[in-house]
């Protein structure tokens, strides 16, 4: 029963990762008045990707075609460990918080590695943008997990959305309130969206993340933005789960409930690329030159949350 | 084992690398002298390896052996021991051919001779017995280390050198004053006599006998402020030496610290507070300056700074929690918090290490360290980038190498110290939590910009523009590492995983505190190979297979050059800005006429440096002091004879006075 409802997981974030893109872009293209292309482009995208001849620089190495497998095993990682339809089905030392942590971390370098390996300024600059990034936003996320760990007195996520789904939502949501606004913070960082980077423009100066896989084509291409949309998606469904923590599997329930369980995930894709899209089309990026200000913001916001909940904790 | 014949292994340990002096000395001339030198001190390693573990297996390894009288190995001695042995055998594998193209640069014979006397003086360090043993033995090490530096003579070296030998004759001052003021003068005192006498001390002699002790070993140690030298120096010797000097040298400044830890009859708060804060600021500081460094042996210095600094924390933790009393909590998070200095010793003597001698091989191969000027050398090298590039996922603390679980550790300690300790001590752990992670996320940034800097990408330079293949034998050392890390990994995993954390509850209550606070590492394992294995099939049955077109980079019709990359400085540009009040960088367009009369015609350059906050707002004032009081002084120096003549009647006058 637990096997099942693991594997159902890791297949249903698999399977609906394209969709959240697509989810994303068609919302956005409704605030810009645009029809928008069809929600599930990006699996033709994908699927088109797939079939397509590659071209590899000859200045790339050995590591350039290492990348693409190590970054969309990373994020396939996440997408087993990371609780999105069901909890109480992962061991707790397989969901740690801050092994989720290294695992983000490990693709985030490897990508940055695929970019530096192109010998072209694009990569070079997207790679050294992403790795500052990714240094900088580590202390707002390690201290936003161990708050929520602390919240829910357990150390793996599969526990702390456990805690979340079986507490009343009065009493758990409005106190890590602080928190969660600053896991959002983190989760749009990590994911390169606004107002840390803009997803939707290739070769302008403003980009991070499309400037590393800018040399990338055919399946490594297909590989890195599937994994990229899986990474979108985990985090997304972690922070929907944290905010609105129901309808979430537990084994004791029961196979019967799963049909219930799948539409409330997909409800949450919605609401989260809506909450997404959302904020892309009513704030402006900020100058990659200003960073340090949004990540010190986000710290300082994983630090006020985590004396309230220190508070609510001792209390 | 018998105690007799480990004793014996580890006293030939203590000899062989003297045979291997003598021999270097006597076949001074002779070809290959070199290689029996280094395999005289490889069998040292290994004969005092095998040694250590006798010591363990036989059952004694919980008392203290006296091997020649006055050396004595304590477990606590043993475990930095071996990691002396560890580091001399790996670095004379290396040597061996290493050292092949230095023959016009290095006096071989005698770098051979000194290094015989640094790798005898750490072990007499770690075994002496007694105070005055001690001292003498740290002055061994340190004047050997300081002739390691200035090796192969260069202006830089010796600037290098020159400031090497005053910290660590700072350092030694402190520490001998330190010492001496818990033994009471004795200098002969041996470590037990010292302990008992401190009883007798009182507490405000106490506590600056402890800021002298942590003072002389963090000056060795490269703890801020005392590390100024640190960066300068250790790159400058020869790359084994290097990798002696940051992987091992400083493990016998912790291991000094922590031994003299136990001379103090209780040790308050505030001490360990000063530890934490100096730790922390050392891995800080070390880590920004190893983010925006180019040349890749001092990045790799900036690198021990900043692990010696976690360290030094972690022993920092380890003290304030053991004064809270009656908290069995508290009690076995320092348990945890000592496995991570255990981890975190052990891991990066091995990644800094291999990753000194692995850029030494770089460097012999491409006459450079600096990083904006090499390139491209993983097509050259693919065996060997591999190598290197699990050493720096293992020095940026990722898994599944052996420092991302030390650093875990630490991690998922300070997280339980939030929800169970008191107030206070939780919102202490957040912030400590919120440091460490910067660190960590800068060490991440420093090595991805180090591995990428010197394999990916084209050459920046005809230096990097290699066609010999990398020597086989430079590959062993870097690749014993990477296993080393990788051992320490297993056997660490298989301790945090869950079942055998609830074996280890009984001894320490450790992590049974929360759910969770545990990983899995076989899991994590297990899982990771499957998917690689998974995803690449899958891309094999599924996707285009066809060969793939190998073409230029996209260039956007304009042809790229080389230069068109980023450097190294380039790279680090952001950090560089986002913390330009703390890394005190200048930026200078210098604009030479050509013609003169004729401003426009100009030859303009950039010139970009980056200082050091301690320089200026500590040494720079000192050093602006000591020059003012000397140049007051210099007024007495008249050179005429009747005023010295005058001084000599005054200073006896006083001396009179005060005598009678």
């Amino acid at each position: 029963m637990m096997y099942v409802l693991i594997f159902l997981q890791w297949i249903c974030v698999l399977a609906l990762a394209p969709l959240t893109v697509g989810i994303v872009r068609k919302m956005k293209a409704h605030y810009q008045n645009r029809e928008g292309a069809s929600i599930l482009l990006p699996y033709w995208t994908i699927l088109s990707l797939m079939r397509k001849e590659m071209t590899i620089t000859r200045h790339s190495s050995w590591v350039f075609r290492v990348v693409p497998f190590v970054v969309l095993a990373t994020a396939v990682c996440l997408a087993l460990l990371v609780p999105s339809i069901a909890y109480g089905i992962l061991p707790h030392a397989a969901s740690n918080i801050f092994l989720i942590g290294a695992i983000a971390a490990l693709g985030s370098v490897f990508l940055v590695l695929g970019g530096m390996d192109t010998s072209s300024t694009f990569g070079h600059m997207g790679s050294s943008r992403e790795m500052t990034l990714a240094a900088l936003v580590e202390p707002a996320f390690y201290l936003v997990l161990s708050t929520l760990g602390l919240l829910a007195g357990v150390w793996s996520l599969d526990g702390i959305v456990g805690y979340f789904a079986m507490s009343p939502w009065s009493a758990v949501v409005p106190v890590a309130s602080i928190t969660l606004l600053a896991l959002l913070a983190v989760i749009l960082a990590e994911n390169a969206r606004y107002p840390v980077d803009n997803p939707a423009t290739h070769l302008e100066l403003t980009m991070v993340h499309e400037a590393m896989i800018l040399e990338y084509s055919g399946p490594y291409l297909a590989m890195l933005e599937y994994a990229a949309a899986i990474k979108l998606t985990v985090m997304l469904v972690l922070f929907m789960n944290l905010v609105l923590p129901f309808g979430l599997l537990h084994p004791a329930f029961g196979l019967a409930l799963i049909p219930v369980a799948l539409m409330v995930f997909v409800a949450k894709l919605t609401l989260g690329g809506l909450l997404v899209a959302t904020i892309e089309s009513t704030i402006v990026k900020m100058r990659f030159y200003r960073m340090q200000e949004y990540m010190s913001v986000a710290a300082i916001g994983a630090l006020i949350g985590f004396i309230l909940v220190l508070i609510g904790h001792t209390l | 084992m018998p105690t007799s014949l480990y004793l014996y292994l580890i006293e030939a340990a203590f000899v062989l690398p003297l045979v291997g002096a003598i021999l270097a000395l006597v076949l001074y001339r002779v070809h290959g002298a070199n290689t029996a030198t280094q395999f005289l001190f490889a069998a040292s390693g290994v004969v005092g390896t095998i040694g250590i573990a006798g010591y363990f297996v036989s059952g004694q390894g919980n008392v203290a052996i006296q091997v020649i009288s006055g050396f004595t190995v304590t477990p606590l001695a043993a475990f930095f021991l071996a990691l002396v042995y560890l580091g001399t055998f790996l670095t004379s594998i290396y040597a061996i051919q290493g050292l092949r193209h230095y023959k016009k640069i290095y006096s071989i014979p005698w770098l051979n001779v000194t290094s015989a006397l640094f790798i005898l003086g750490m072990q007499a360090t770690i075994m002496s017995g007694s105070v005055v043993a001690f001292l003498i033995a740290w002055e061994v090490m340190s004047i050997a280390a300081y002739f390691l530096v200035i090796a192969d003579r260069t202006d830089d070296s010796l600037r290098a050198g020159f400031l090497y030998f005053l910290m660590t004759h700072i350092g030694f001052v402190c520490l001998a004053s330190g010492f001496l003021l818990l033994a009471q003068g004795n200098v002969f005192a041996t470590w037990s006599d010292v302990a008992l006498g401190a009883f007798l001390i009182s507490p405000q002699m106490l506590s600056v006998a402890f800021l002298l002790l942590l003072a002389g070993f963090g000056s060795k140690a490269g703890l801020v402020p005392l590390h100024q030298w640190l960066p300068y120096a250790h790159p400058q010797a020869p790359s084994h030496s290097s990798a002696l000097l940051s992987g091992t040298m400083l493990k016998v400044a912790l291991f000094g610290f922590i031994q003299s830890l136990f001379l103090f009859p209780f040790i308050p708060m505030w001490w360990a507070l000063v530890v934490i804060v100096v730790g922390l600021g050392s891995g800080f500081f070390g880590a920004l300056h190893a983010a925006v460094e180019r040349d890749a042996k001092r990045l790799l210095a900036w690198s021990s700074v900043e692990n010696m600094g976690l360290i030094f924390s972690g022993v920092g933790i380890v003290l304030v929690l053991r004064t809270l009393p009656d908290s069995p909590v508290a009690w076995s998070l320092a348990g945890t918090m000592s496995i991570f200095v255990v981890l975190h010793t052990v891991n990066h003597f091995f990644f800094k290490t291999g990753l000194f001698l692995a850029v030494g091989a770089v460097a012999s191969a491409t006459h450079t360290r600096d990083l904006d000027l090499l390139g491209g050398l993983a097509r050259a090298w693919p065996l060997f980038s591999g190598v290197f590039l699990t050493l720096a996922l293992a020095a940026a603390a990722l898994p599944p190498l052996g420092t991302f679980f030390g650093e875990w550790m630490y991690l998922q300690s300070l997280a339980v110290a939030m929800s169970v300790l008191p107030t206070s001590f939780a919102v202490a752990s957040a912030l400590i939590m919120v440091v460490l992670a910067l660190i960590g996320g800068l060490a991440i940034f420093t090595f991805v910009k180090l591995f990428a800097l010197v394999f990916l990408g084209r050459a920046r330079s005809d230096h990097a523009e290699v066609t010999t293949r990398m020597f086989g034998t430079l590959l062993w050392s870097p690749l014993l590492c990477v296993v080393g890390s990788l051992l320490v990994a297993v056997s660490a995993g298989s301790v945090f995983s869950d079942v055998a954390m609830q074996d280890a509850i009984g001894r320490v209550a450790s992590l049974s505190v929360m759910p969770g606070a545990s990983i899995n590492v076989w899991f994590v394992f297990a899982l990771f190979a499957l998917v690689i294995i998974g995803v690449y099939l899958i891309r094999r049955a599924f996707t285009n297979v066809a060969p793939v077109r190998i073409t230029d980079t996209w260039d956007c019709g304009t042809p790229l050059t080389p230069r068109m990359q980023y450097t190294a400085t380039g790279f680090a540009a952001p950090i560089r800005f986002f913390f330009r009040s703390v890394l005190v960088s200048r930026k200078d367009l210098i604009k030479e006429p050509i013609a003169a009369g004729n401003p426009w015609i100009a030859r303009r350059r950039l010139d970009s440096t980056i200082g050091s906050l301690w320089e200026h707002t500590l040494y720079m004032p000192i050093a602006y002091w000591v020059m003012r009081a000397s140049t007051w002084t210099k007024r007495l120096q008249s050179g005429v004879i009747q005023l010295y003549l005058l001084f000599v009647v005054c200073a006896l006058a006083v001396v009179m006075i005060i005598a009678l």
